[in-house]
């Protein structure tokens, strides 16, 4: 009997999810992790229910007495250019930013992981040609590629995320197919040959849960570059599109500002700034916690 | 407090002339406080050691040998709490500072560590890491310490000292990097020299003449020497006394002889029935035993009761309310037992006799012929041009041997002798450059993945390492179920009851099916790994070093597994083995195999007596016998084995053979010569037969 595709993505799933509780429990054992994971729930919280909870709408003017307001108890963090509330901003913001950035990081682990892999497994000269093509489209900045492909393709949120998805390939890749190297040579590998399973199922099923911890980490790394690359399409005009409240396109409408009004600059960029910090500590926190003694003998 | 008041006295008497321990033990513990709880790895040990003798030290892993070793030296990682006391010439370790402590290791306590590799620096010419030795404790100027390194170097048995010292480590073999480890241990005559399993990584030729040297040693440098060992041969070559530990536990300690001869502790006897061993004079093989269960969980402690009872045949009530302490059997012998008088040799089930082999087949299950293989290409002197410089490596060269139906044939040799391109190239996990494969006389595609589900399933794998062989990450079940989904069209409910029978026939219940591998013993994973190979009714198993990685108390469960299923199922093996005793313990047939090249093939009793290839001749004489009278003839090879990409013009033995008759051996191929007596016998040797076994037959004798 062959295994359905339907069974392969199941069995998947579950894998995933067993690996997020485990990896949450490992985030909780280090300092960062404890830092990192409760920062990086507060904004997947107000990517999802930001836009409710905000005291305004995003978009509301009050333009004929609040322009450019600072921090007051009717504005917590002030107005803008227009008189919206730069709080309900930063918090319906939240939304476009992570949604975008994490279907990018992705698309990106999941090509990267898939040619990774193959590559690592099969060796020889497949190996060979696709691992320099890898170095060939790392050697780009990958902000110039984005541009690139935004500018010729015109920049909406799918378009965002494809770019980065194909921006993440080379590095995940390379990650992938050296863990892929490690355990291509053990013995179970072989076992599973002599038995004579496919190449897919040797990859998918018996190499890549063990590849699983090195995934995880490369995944949050991921995200957060995604994070700052997609604030600074945004930034650079190219991400999101105004009236939005994408952060990226906040601070770069408020940078004439930034003298008198500096809290327009600073709420969104604090909060890419703690996603993209949050993020990291909570990688780092895992991979500390990995190296820490096993509970388990 | 009461013992140590006695140990002062004693070392206060000695002061008076008596014979003084150089290194007393005394009721030592260590428990280390790891997150899951205290790890108590060694438990109220106590032993001597005296100026001039070697003290073996021998158990399982995990009964804390190495922690002992660690622990006298006063190195232990982590702040592990230590009880009781360790004297060096009546000085207790534990009052030193610091500073006195890093003055006395090396100074005066010296240790050999297992891995030779590991311990010299990569980096550094080994003349210098000696010279290091010595300027870090004696004063001596640069010439008197460039002598004194050549002084070290000689005495560890290296030819020409000079090309030694600048050379890097890379470029010495095993046995030469363990000699200049001793010979930095040496550097400023210890008085104390631990050795942890200095051995266990090498080939036993080279182990053979190692122990040689630590043999030699033992009466050139007056220090007392502690050999940490799981091995019962080399213990039994070398030690004058031995002390086996269990669960970190002294259990027994006596001489040499009497500990091998007349045990009086019943894990002592259990390790010793454990061991192949050569096929007695009546001719009665019998069947290897195995201490059932597995070393006392360390991070237990229950002082309360008799830390092996759970494992031991002959336990009571006692045993297990009632924790025994040593008491002396004679003058000089002691065990942990309540009931020593009551031990013996037969104690772990009696003997059962083996049956007699499967009669050879008519027709062969595998048949192998000219197998040839290389790896690699030609390498030129410019990339892409120039002169070829460098040739492939050769890992096979024209092999042949047959498996009959129902037999076992074992592969022996070195490590870069071939034995698991053998293997890899049968199952189709390396491909052959040239040669043939047949299986019950039809053509065997070269690559695994050629071969069709039949012949995939007739021949199966069983690998060195069980931890790496069985994926870590999915459960027992999966390494079971996958290979009767793959070779057979049993329903779902049919693969899982099938799935635990077989268990059930390697001896593990039902249960096991949703452990996860990490969560089993070695002897364990290495049941299910057989259990896998099993699963589809397979005509032939190649076995690369089953129970290499297994204790010798587990290592019998799956020989005996082995040798069950073959019974009953009449499957053929080939057993790859670096373990003469092993080897000559399972096989019908041996193929001796040096430099990719078959020395010698034949039945195993024709192959194991004379007339015999030098080689085999050799490995014979190494092969360490846990029997202290046993006086193998003194064959040792030098050097190791060429470097693959040699080609051999004449004999490829001719480079390290203690019979080399002269250039007809460098400049001839051997020819091939079969004995009269036995007409599959084959020995590749320039030698003719008669004069051979002449030769043999009146160095010593009786090798079993």
């Amino acid at each position: 009997m062959q295994l359905g595709p339907l069974d392969a993505a199941t069995s998947i799933a579950s894998a995933l999810l067993r690996a997020l509780a485990s990896l949450v429990r490992l985030a909780l054992r280090t300092p960062a992790g404890r830092i990192g994971l409760p920062l990086v729930v507060l904004h997947v919280v107000l990517a999802l229910f930001g836009q409710a909870l905000a005291p305004y709408p995003p978009t509301q003017f009050h333009i004929e007495d609040h322009q450019l307001e600072g921090p007051s108890l009717q504005f917590l963090l002030g107005t803008d250019q227009f008189g919206r509330d730069v709080l309900s901003r930063v918090m319906s913001g939240a939304t476009s930013l992570i949604s975008v950035a994490a279907a990018g990081a992705l698309l990106g682990i999941a090509l990267g992981t898939v040619v990774g892999m193959s590559s690592g497994y099969k060796g020889g000269r497949t190996d060979e040609v696709v691992m320099r093509v890898m170095d060939a489209m790392m050697s780009f900045p990958s902000l110039l590629i984005a541009l690139l492909v935004l500018t010729s393709l015109g920049p909406n949120p799918i378009n965002i995320a494809g770019t980065i998805g194909i921006v993440f390939i080379a590095p995940v890749a390379r990650v992938m197919r050296s863990s892929t190297l490690a355990v291509k040579s053990l013995e179970f590998v072989d076992a599973a040959r002599l038995r004579g399973e496919p190449n897919v199922y040797i990859i998918f099923r018996e190499i890549l849960p063990n590849t699983l911890p090195v995934l995880a980490v490369e995944a949050s790394v991921r995200f957060s570059y995604s994070i700052l690359l997609v604030a600074s399409l945004g930034f650079l005009g190219l991400g999101v599109q105004p009236p939005s409240s994408d952060w990226g396109l906040m601070i770069s409408e408020s940078r004439i500002f930034i003298t008198g009004a500096p809290w327009v600059a600073l709420a969104p960029a604090a909060a890419v700034a703690s996603l993209v910090i949050g993020v990291n500590l909570l990688a780092d926190g895992i991979k500390q916690a990995r190296e820490l003694p096993k509970r388990e003998a | 407090m009461a013992t140590t008041t006695t140990v002062m006295l004693e070392t206060t008497t000695a002061a008076d002339g008596a014979e003084q321990p150089l290194l007393k033990v005394d009721g030592l513990s260590v428990t280390f406080f790891t997150p899951t709880g205290a790890v108590h790895a060694v438990r109220d040990a106590s032993f001597e050691i005296k100026r001039g003798e070697v003290v073996g030290l021998v158990g399982e892993s995990g009964c804390g040998k190495s922690t002992m070793a660690y622990a006298i030296m006063g190195y232990l990682p982590g702040e592990p709490e230590v009880g009781g006391a360790v004297y060096l010439d009546g000085q207790d370790m534990a009052e030193l500072g610091p500073a006195e402590l890093r003055a006395l290791r090396g100074n005066r306590v010296a240790m050999v560590y297992q891995d030779p590799a590991l311990a010299l620096n990569p980096t550094m010419k080994v003349g210098l890491q000696i010279l290091e030795a010595i300027s870090e404790h004696l004063t001596l100027d640069a010439a008197q310490a460039a002598e004194r390194m050549a002084e070290l170097i000689e005495s560890v048995g290296l030819p020409d000292p000079e090309r030694i010292a600048e050379s890097y480590p890379h470029q010495l073999s095993g046995g030469q990097q363990q000699r200049i480890v001793i010979a930095m241990a040496l550097a400023c005559d210890p008085d104390l020299l631990l050795m942890d399993e200095p051995t266990t990584g090498l080939d036993v030729t080279t182990e053979a003449t190692i122990l040689d040297l630590v043999a030699d040693l033992k009466g050139r440098v007056n220090a007392g020497i502690l050999y940490v060992s799981h091995n019962l041969g080399v213990v039994a070559r070398i030690a004058d006394r031995v002390v086996v530990m269990y669960a970190g536990q002294t259990v027994e300690e006596a001489p040499v002889r009497d500990l091998f001869k007349d045990p009086r502790h019943p894990y002592t006897v259990g390790l010793l029935s454990c061991v192949p061993k050569p096929v007695a004079d009546t001719g009665a093989v019998t069947r290897l035993q195995s201490i059932r269960g597995s070393v006392f969980p360390s991070a237990q402690s229950d002082p309360g009761m008799c830390l092996f009872s759970d494992r031991c045949p002959m336990a009571t009530d006692r045993c297990t309310s009632e924790a025994p302490t040593p008491a002396s059997v004679s003058d000089s012998h002691e065990s942990r037992c309540f009931y020593p008088d009551d031990v013996s040799t037969d104690l772990w089930d009696e003997l059962v006799e083996r049956e007699a082999p499967h009669e050879n087949g008519k027709e062969p299950t595998l048949t192998v012929k000219g197998l040839h293989r290389v790896y690699g290409k030609w390498q030129r002197k410019y990339l892409f041009f120039g002169p070829k410089v460098k040739p492939p490596v050769r890992a096979v060269e024209n092999v042949d041997f047959e498996v009959g139906a129902g037999r076992t044939v074992g592969i022996v040799g070195e490590s870069g002798s071939g034995k698991s391109t053998v293997a890899r190239s049968i199952v189709g996990l390396v491909p052959r450059d040239e040669g043939d494969l047949e299986l019950r006389g039809e053509d065997l595609p070269a690559e695994a993945d050629e071969r069709n589900a039949d012949q995939k399933a007739s021949l199966r794998m069983v690998f060195q390492n069980p931890t790496s062989s069985l994926n870590p990450k999915l459960p027992v079940r999966h390494n079971i179920l996958r290979p009767l989904q793959k070779f057979t069209d049993m329903t779902a409910s049919e693969r899982e009851e099938r799935a635990c029978e077989l268990l059930e026939s390697v001896g593990l219940d039902a249960s096991y099916m949703d452990r996860q591998p990490l969560q089993l013993s070695g002897g364990q994973q290495q049941r299910v790994a057989l259990a896998a190979a099993f699963a589809g009714d397979p005509e032939l198993i190649v076995a690369d070093e089953p129970v290499s990685a297994l204790d010798v108390s587990v290592q019998a469960q799956v020989l005996n597994l082995l040798e069950d299923h073959q019974r009953e199922k009449g499957t053929s093996y080939v057993f790859i083995s670096h373990d003469l005793g092993v080897v000559r313990y399972v096989s019908d047939e041996i193929v001796v195999l040096y430099a990719g090249h078959v020395a010698e093939s034949g039945p195993a009793e024709d192959v194991l007596s004379t007339p015999s290839h030098p080689y085999t001749e050799a490995l014979l004489s190494a092969a360490p016998v846990p029997d202290p009278d046993a006086t193998p003839t003194p064959i040792r090879l030098g050097g190791s084995v060429p470097k693959q990409h040699e080609q051999f013009k004449g004999c490829f033995f001719a480079s390290r053979c203690p019979r080399k008759i002269g250039d007809v051996c460098d400049n001839t191929p051997p020819p091939l010569q079969t004995s009269p007596g036995s007409p599959t016998h084959e020995i590749h040797c320039h030698i003719p037969l008669e004069e051979l076994a002449r030769l043999q037959d009146s160095s010593v004798a009786t090798l079993g």
